[in-house]
């Protein structure tokens, strides 16, 4: 697989505002029940001067996937481009991805009796799931395919600072590289997250 | 601001910011959170220009998260932060004095007030530490152009109005004003506030700023196409037509008249459009007001919580109103750029747009053919007339007010321009406004003043470097020609680029015009000329300004000196309910006032009734949330949006819950000075120190541990209410605006 082609996320943690727009609009766009979070916002350090940050984080679609290694009736599938998927038909609801994933990405159905989990569901990157593309179907047990349709995965689309970055790793790469080095100041060399998704 | 140099409004705008700031100093604003996208150029300001973004604020803001400099400032101590930036400034001769002597009036008062401003006073009285406070002189002293940017934390004070004049003080001082990179950024807060404003939904103004004098309602009668006696003849009787009427602020004492009224009768029926009333100051006041009024009128696309608040069980009219999405028409951002926007959609259901419940109220009411007559009027040869049979909407409309309101220069922005500008979106630079291709020598959505048909629009304000034609212009000559025998007008030193005139001149009238500009007028313009430039329908004195390279309000001084104000130089003053009781005696506030907006208000008699912080010792502080807006009814109709807040709260640090036994998310009452109370949810949040607590103002739907659930009209409930935090704001009102004092006040905290 080459770099080139390989879709990222990163969020520059130095434009995050916690504005909820990505959540909210991964939300409305895909038809989430309220107890389901493809894409949270989250804070560290709230109130602190000088130590709080806000990051927006979902599926980091990680080049070495846990989740599809620790899968243990192997759902998941990596597209040529990098976007990590799976089928919620095959899914059993067990919930090993969630302990292996290092983003907390896995969401599961918290209703029913006992909170019994139901298959899960996660961030696609807007790219839809394994049945036919932008069939009712899929949407429905996905959510948009946007990808399908050329388009740029929503969560970026509506951030209203540009600190939410997708698409093609050099690409994104290039936008905040270009960003640290106008800034003029001393900058962390490797974003949060990246490492533990990317490994590099 | 308007006090200052003529307008009162942004003086420059985001992109420039991005391209030219090199630091921005935010004061009561906290952008990240009202204004995400806007505050995104902030961000990139930093990016690309390394520009320093400096908060001052009394809570650790998300954009504070974000600022390389923050200062904690109390609440209500704008002026005297001010002042002791200037105390520093003025000491160390870092003023830009060429930039004071050739277009300001009245530095050496200001000089003199800040020679009191010690940094230890300074500090002592704002809570920032002194080092804080000569750092940030130093930066702005050798950080040009720096900007400032300001929203309703600025305002919303019984000292807005010298806030508000502190501000541009500090640009002037600092020579950063009519600069790009530099300016006044006041921003708005709500989508087309700039353009409400402009068409002055307000109490004491006619639309565009024109006051309600005589010589106002006579120039609106001939532009209306209406008989002047016909329109003093609606009012209950001639005097009423030039006082300012009730202000959103104290409306209520229309109804309740507990404090002395100046009105004809009580406010009997109220109709609100397009407006959260239950996000204003005193909503218990509100909420008794509402119980006691005959009609109450809604039109709005949610249920208006005013609706839900009184108890009120008849006579309340809710009128389903389309949104923007339904309608089409013109916009006005916070930058004075106008933007047409489309319909998508039909009005929904049994809705109507806006414009078309006040066409039905007004043919129900008898004046609908003198309401809609200007809209088939045009100027025909410098005479204004009725040329057509019946009006296109809204078009007609935008040509209306491109015809009429001349004092903001909003000749330029007729509706075939505008929608001009809509269809060739792609053709402007987002960072400069600037034009490409057959947009070119125009910036995005004109912004005003865009004096003419041919005139690009003004980015920045106050630019005596640019062309008046291609958007420059000096300070305008409004407050005469001369005070003290001192002239107002510039310099002979400051002469608008391309002008034929040197150095500064007055605003342009029709007995002036042949001397200053020197030429001659032909008896026929004579004859049709108007008084002056606001008033010149024929758009002749604005043609001859045109080719001689002229800006028809003058080329004068900004004054920093307002003599017709209680404070002509601004004044700390502590607020009304203030926690330093030791500082009152020091710094009082004003004497009490008679008939504002026709109601007396309270300024020392109820600062000085007793020693408020004994009894309420911890400062409260209001905030937006960013998922809720104004009063939030709206978004939290949302279960996305009110997933984020599901319940009102408030953010206590963890120090202060300890002295009152509050755990993380426990119950606590919140009880005002004015005897009213509140029930919401302690958040530990080291935002706010010990001092002091923060809360937000966008709920409704509880009033004082009642739940109102019960009101809503059925499926109208949205999936979040609570308490507003503005049932315990604290008694008191700006003594020139009647603006609420949202922002400093007091409170006790009880265990609920």
């Amino acid at each position: 697989m080459s770099e080139m082609s390989r879709m990222k996320f990163y969020c520059d943690e130095d434009r995050c505002i916690e504005c909820f727009a990505c959540s909210v609009a991964c939300s409305e766009a895909h038809e989430l029940p309220t107890g389901i979070s493809r894409r949270k916002v989250i804070t560290l350090n709230e109130g602190k001067e000088s130590l709080e940050y806000s990051l927006s984080i979902a599926c980091m679609h990680c080049t070495d996937a846990p989740c599809e290694q620790v899968c243990p009736v192997d759902c998941f599938y990596i597209r040529e481009d990098g976007i990590v998927l799976h089928d919620k038909e095959t899914c059993i609801g067990c919930g090993y991805c969630l302990y292996a994933c290092p983003f907390g990405a896995p969401q599961f159905p918290r209703d029913g009796a006992f909170g019994a989990k139901g298959a899960m569901d996660k961030c696609t990157m807007c790219a839809g799931g394994p049945l036919e593309t932008n069939s009712s179907h899929e949407r429905h047990m996905y959510g948009q395919n946007r990808i399908a349709e050329g388009k740029v995965p929503l969560c970026a689309a509506v951030c209203s600072t540009n600190a939410l970055l997708v698409g093609d790793s050099q690409r994104v790469s290039q936008v905040y590289r270009t960003r640290v080095l106008s800034r003029g100041h001393n900058h962390i060399a490797t974003p949060k997250a990246w490492k533990s998704a990317y490994g590099s | 601001m308007a006090n200052t140099w003529g307008y009162g409004a942004m003086t420059n705008h985001f992109g420039d910011v991005v391209e030219n700031s090199k630091a921005i100093l935010m004061i009561g604003a906290n952008s990240a959170v009202a204004n995400p996208i806007g505050f995104k150029h902030f961000l990139q300001a930093k990016d690309r220009n390394n520009a320093k973004l400096i908060v001052v604020d009394p809570v650790y803001t998300k954009s504070a998260a974000k600022a390389d400099h923050y200062l904690r400032i109390r609440t209500g101590t704008d002026v005297a932060f001010i002042y002791g930036l200037l105390h520093i400034i003025f000491k160390n001769g870092w003023e830009d004095k060429e930039f004071i002597d050739s277009r300001v009036y009245g530095m050496d008062g200001v000089r003199q007030e800040a020679e009191k401003w010690t940094p230890e006073e300074t500090s002592d009285v704002t809570g920032i530490p002194a080092e804080q406070i000569i750092q940030l002189a130093t930066l702005l002293a050798k950080t040009k152009p720096t900007t400032v940017v300001w929203a309703l934390g600025i305002t919303q004070h019984s000292t807005g109005t010298s806030n508000t004049r502190i501000l541009p003080i500090l640009q002037l001082v600092l020579g950063n004003m009519g600069k790009k990179g530099g300016g006044c950024n006041i921003i708005r807060g709500h989508d087309n506030v700039q353009g409400s404003t402009d068409m002055c939904c307000l109490a004491d103004s006619l639309p565009g700023y024109y006051g309600l004098g005589e010589a106002s309602w006579k120039y609106y009668a001939k532009a209306w196409g209406i008989d002047f006696n016909w329109l003093q003849g609606r009012f209950h009787s001639p005097k009423w037509m030039h006082e300012k009427g009730f202000s959103l602020a104290k409306w209520w004492q229309g109804v309740l008249q507990e404090e002395k009224t100046y009105s004809s009768s009580p406010i009997r029926a109220l109709w609100v459009q397009g407006t959260g009333i239950t996000s204003m100051a005193q909503t218990a006041k509100v909420q008794e007001a509402l119980d006691k009024l005959d009609l109450l009128v809604i039109a709005e696309p949610f249920v208006n919580e005013a609706a839900v608040i009184t108890s009120k069980k008849d006579d309340i009219y809710i009128l389903p109103v389309g949104t923007q999405f339904e309608t089409e028409g013109s916009v006005t951002a916070t930058n004075r750029s106008s933007q047409w926007r489309s319909k998508v959609v039909d009005p929904l259901y049994e809705s109507k747009t806006d414009h078309e419940v006040m066409f039905e109220f007004a043919k129900k009411f008898g004046f609908y053919d003198e309401y809609v007559k200007a809209m088939k009027m045009d100027i025909v040869d410098g005479e204004i007339k009725v040329v057509k049979k019946d009006y296109n909407w809204p078009d007609d409309a935008s040509n209306e007010i491109a015809r009429t309101v001349k004092t903001i220069g909003l000749g330029g922005w007729t509706a075939k321009r505008l929608r001009e500008h809509q269809e060739n979106w792609h053709l402007f630079d987002p960072i400069t406004l600037r034009g490409y291709g057959k947009m070119k020598n125009q910036y995005y959505g004109l912004p005003w003043p865009s004096w003419d048909n041919n005139h690009p629009g003004s980015p920045v304000l106050y630019d005596v470097d640019t062309p008046v034609n291609k958007g420059g212009m000096g300070f305008r000559n409004r407050f005469g020609l001369e005070h003290d025998g001192v002239s107002q007008l510039a310099d002979e030193s400051i002469s608008v680029k391309g002008s034929n005139i040197k150095g500064g001149y007055p605003e342009i009238t029709k007995d002036n015009i042949e001397e200053v500009l020197k030429i001659k007028l032909t008896e026929d313009e004579k004859k049709k000329i108007g008084a002056n430039w606001k008033v010149d329908l024929s758009g002749i004195i604005q043609e001859k300004c045109r080719e001689k390279g002229v800006c028809v309000y003058g080329n004068a001084k900004a004054r920093v000196k307002v003599w017709t104000f209680p404070d002509p130089i601004p004044k700390h003053r502590e607020p009304i309910h203030s926690p330093r009781h030791d500082l009152v005696m020091k710094y009082p506030t004003y004497e009490d006032q008679t008939n504002n907006f026709r109601v007396d208000v309270r300024f020392k008699s109820e600062q000085q009734q007793q020693d408020w912080s004994k009894d309420f010792p911890t400062m409260l502080v209001t905030m937006r949330v960013v998922n809720l807006s104004g009063a939030g009814m709206l978004e939290r109709t949302s279960k996305y949006l009110s997933h984020i807040t599901p319940e009102m709260f408030a953010h206590i640090n963890p120090e202060l819950a300890a002295q009152h036994g509050l755990r993380d998310g426990d119950m606590m009452w919140l009880h005002s000075p004015q005897n009213t109370k509140i029930k919401v949810k302690a958040i530990y949040s080291h935002s706010v120190t010990p001092d002091r607590i923060a809360l937000p103002y966008n709920f409704a739907g509880m009033m004082q541990g009642v739940d109102m659930s019960a009101n809503y009209p059925e499926g109208t409930k949205p999936y979040a209410i609570g308490e507003s935090s503005n049932t315990i704001t604290n008694y008191g009102f700006d003594i020139i605006t009647q603006i609420p004092e949202f922002n400093a006040g007091l409170c006790k905290i009880e265990r609920a």
